[in-house]
């Protein structure tokens, strides 16, 4: 294609970009910044028109991979009015509630149980800021780290199966989904117990309370109250890998699931909460994806040029073995996940990196775990880190006053993430327990 | 006399919004069970059908977002007030705008297009899954104005 087009790569991608950032400092939305960006190109390209907006918007819509989104969120936000949420609480406080900073403990373990239902760190995080921060307000934690804990914590929504990145991933780059699936349970378990660790520290500089240690038949029994919405997991990702059904439809059987739960065990739901739950989810769908629609007119641009192939062969050139690669993928995905959503994240970088990736031999779920953790890092971090966004509106406090515990949180996780780049086993061993062709 | 037909469309979408969600586990839900009994036939248009819905709902949420103002937004300002705050949105509002014109203007085309086609598996009309692009267009023209009006007159005020 290049030599039949107007502009040159450079100049094309310095009027993207520049657009596109300059708009970002002026407010316009995100999507609307994404799409406005293209639009020069698309006037100035004789073969180009903006017909090719509308078009590549509609193309990214019309998938059905894509469709796991609304029901990961439908799946939270019954989980939510339902009493499921209600229930795994009580759990995770019989649980770990005696540790130091009992509340905050509680707030990381119930994490990883959503984590393990839903796929949506914005689900988790909108929800678990309502039910956390004010209460540990009132039990005396700074707000501060309540925000910084319930935002970090929520990061594991991604990281741990079901995920929506690991399906969008999988979907658009062609990995076995259910092989992602499997290769997110230990860096994500590995996360929850360094969040663990680092509140148990805050608590004891800080003398943050503790519960009374819960006695063994109040565990059991809460056990059993709760085992019913901990078989989701078991069910969505045992159903993917025995391929019983496709990624999209295992995030229909949790929505499925949770609904027979809160109607005929926990019987909380009603048409008011249900109601609720369905245009909760409507309106983050729409604002979501809609992002990733214009984001992917703007990656379709990216690659009309050949932008990302001209900026590789540049980098390949530096020689850089397995592990260097990993961790320049891994910062690129930080700095990409700073700016911009994951999913178009993954749209317009995931893209660009795989022959990086392919060309140094790191395995493709390998590859995919790096940059879905990094992304999901990037849900806490400024300018654009949406969980952190979240959780420090509910709270009524600037994202700016919060952003010193985030990033004190977030070193022993950067731990994480290097021990998953140097260490491939780590993420691979699960998946490889399958043998070739069943994931 | 406006504001409430505004408001009124408002509260539509959120319906429709709400419903098309509902929607979408239909088809999914009969594709997987279709599979393990023999009761269900097999359709086969039950994933062209959530993916019909699927792009309705995610055209009307982002519909919805512009009236609400939800749309992610990176903020680097501090926070402003009166006229400042005022004149800061109606700035973005501008190229809000520009992006809906042009929704419009070739999401008209995009459907015009799709007239005369039908959908390969189920046989719909295609315009059906087109038009939610002139529509948005339209609408967040519509809200923008509401919008806008009201900050103009806050900056002429103050």
């Amino acid at each position: 294609m290049i030599g039949a087009t107007v502009l040159d790569p450079g100049t094309a991608s310095m009027i993207m970009f520049g657009v596109f950032f300059a708009l970002l400092a002026l407010r316009v939305p995100v999507a609307f910044a994404l799409g406005l960006a293209c639009l020069p190109i698309f006037i100035i390209e004789e073969r180009l028109t903006p017909q090719n907006l509308v078009q590549e918007t509609f193309n990214a819509y019309n998938s059905f991979i894509l469709l796991a989104v609304p029901f990961f969120l439908l799946t939270a936000n019954l989980m939510n009015v339902g009493g499921i949420t209600t229930r795994l609480v009580r759990l995770s406080r019989d649980l770990v509630g005696h540790f130091p900073g009992g509340l905050a403990q509680v707030n990381v373990v119930l994490s990883l149980f959503f984590a393990g239902i839903s796929g949506s760190s914005t689900a988790d995080a909108a929800s678990q800021s309502k039910i956390f921060i004010e209460a540990q307000r009132k039990e005396g934690y700074h707000d501060s780290f309540s925000v910084a804990i319930t935002a970090v914590s929520a990061v594991l929504a991604v990281i741990v199966p079901p995920s929506i990145l690991m399906i969008v991933w999988g979907g658009l780059l062609t990995v076995s989904i259910g092989g992602l699936f499997l290769a997110g349970i230990v860096p994500g378990v590995l996360i929850a117990l360094v969040q663990m660790g680092t509140v148990h520290v805050y608590a004891k500089l800080r003398n943050y309370p503790t519960y009374p240690r819960a006695t063994l038949v109040e565990t059991i029994k809460a056990i059993g109250v709760a085992i019913p919405a901990l078989m989701t997991p078991v069910i969505i990702i045992g159903g993917k890998i025995f391929g019983w059904f496709t990624a999209t439809e295992s995030a229909c059987i949790a929505v499925l699931y949770a609904a027979a739960l809160t109607m005929l065990v926990y019987r909380e739901m009603d048409w008011k909460g249900l109601h609720h739950a369905l245009l909760e989810t409507g309106r983050l769908t729409g604002v979501a994806l809609f992002c990733v629609g214009t984001a992917s007119a703007f990656g379709w641009l990216l690659a009309y040029y050949q932008i990302p192939k001209a900026l590789l062969e540049n980098v390949v050139t530096w020689g850089m073995g397995p592990i260097a690669t990993g961790f320049f993928i891994a910062g690129v995905f930080l700095v990409v996940g700073c700016i911009l959503d994951a999913i178009p994240a993954i749209v317009i970088v995931g893209t660009v990196l795989e022959p990086l990736a392919k060309s140094v031999g790191l395995d493709p779920i390998h590859f995919a775990m790096i940059g879905i953790v990094s992304l999901a890092f990037g849900l806490v971090t400024p300018p654009y880190g949406l969980c952190l966004m979240i959780a420090a509106h509910i709270a009524g406090m600037r994202v700016v006053d919060a952003l010193k515990d985030v990033f004190i949180m977030l070193i022993p996780m950067f731990g994480v993430l290097a021990l998953v780049i140097m260490w491939p086993q780590l993420v691979l061993f699960l998946p490889r327990l399958f043998p070739p062709g069943t994931l | 006399m406006l504001r409430k037909i505004t408001f009124w469309y408002g509260q539509l979408l959120t319906w429709l919004l709400a419903a098309s969600v509902a929607i979408l586990i239909f088809p999914v839900s009969l594709q997987i069970f279709s599979r393990y009994t023999a009761l269900i036939p097999s359709y086969i248009w039950t994933e062209e059908m959530a993916r019909f819905f699927f792009i309705w709902s995610i055209m009307l949420g982002a519909m919805v977002g512009i009236r609400e103002g939800t749309h992610f937004m990176v903020d680097l300002w501090p926070p402003l007030q009166g006229r400042a705050r005022s004149a800061l949105r109606l700035v973005a509002a501008v190229f809000v705008l520009v992006f809906a014109l042009v929704f419009l203007w070739w999401g008209i085309d995009f459907t015009r297009f799709a007239f005369n086609r039908i959908s390969e598996l189920a046989e719909l009309p295609l315009w059906y899954i087109h038009l939610p692009w002139p529509l948005a267009g339209v609408t967040w023209v519509l809200f923008l104005g509401e919008q806008m009006w009201d900050d103009l007159k806050v900056l002429a005020t103050g």
